[in-house]
């Protein structure tokens, strides 16, 4: 699942290095959501900055 | 600044992110020094927002390109962030080596912000979005070079995740490749019986 950004934005690269813009783009903001959920999973321990 | 100008300066940017991604590799090859989970959230992070400048060098600069980056390093430097403030009470500790004096989360932080100010500032200029003849198809050597060992990076990542982490989440504190360690788990398991 961690796996799972880096091939979205491979693939994304793969549709550029094609010359299909739009998929391109496709693939970067799936990517990008992907991370973000992944970053949502890992941050749901509280922080302990209390001084 | 012409828009071939712009081509080249992102370039040089996407061989920055290049180095960075491949100091990573080598920190974890060499070093021995295997990443967290936010630390591969941060490498995909250098991957979102690269792939705005990589986008930049194949089809020119627009500026949704340049959104794609800023997006990019934007979630960057809230995850770096994020992993600054686990240790940033004095006495809890720390993830991995340092150098010099800082850790390589505090240095990726640093370095997103750099991406979003560099954008910010390829941003202002107008000119290179005027160009009203297509793009060439043909890369240079510098471009077609960044964009090239940026596949090599992006692929290598998918491969040393899904050897650390497998299909899952990854642990909060990896010791050792988790896809070597059970193959070697079942092999020892299949010798037993």
């Amino acid at each position: 699942m961690m796996s799972l950004p880096f091939l979205l934005f491979a693939c994304g690269l793969g549709a550029a290095w094609l010359r299909q813009r739009g998929a391109a783009m496709g693939f970067w903001f799936a990517g990008l959501v992907v991370l973000l959920v992944l970053f949502r999973v890992h941050m749901s321990d509280v922080l302990n900055i209390a001084l | 600044m012409p828009g071939d100008l712009s081509r080249l300066l992102n370039a040089l940017g996407l061989i920055l992110v290049d180095t960075v991604l491949a100091l990573a590799f080598v920190d974890q090859l060499w070093f021995r020094d295997l990443p967290c989970p936010l630390c591969i959230l941060q490498r995909a992070a250098f991957f979102a927002a690269g792939f705005g400048l990589a986008l930049n060098i194949v089809f020119g600069p627009r500026p949704s390109h340049y959104g794609a980056t800023i997006l990019g390093a934007a979630t960057g430097a809230a995850i770096s962030m994020r992993q600054i403030l686990l240790y940033i009470v004095p006495g809890s500790g720390a993830y991995g080596n340092d150098i010099f004096g800082l850790h390589l989360y505090t240095w990726a932080f640093i370095a997103f912000v750099l991406m979003i100010i560099g954008s910010a500032i390829l941003l202002l200029d107008d000119r290179q979005f005027a160009r009203t003849e297509p793009w060439s198809t043909h890369l240079n050597v510098l471009p077609l070079t960044a964009f090239m060992v940026f596949i090599v990076l992006v692929v290598g990542n998918v491969i040393s995740t899904l050897l650390i982490c497998g299909g899952g989440l990854c642990p909060d504190s990896p010791s050792g490749y988790l896809i070597l360690n059970d193959s070697l788990s079942l092999t020892q398991l299949s010798q037993a019986f």
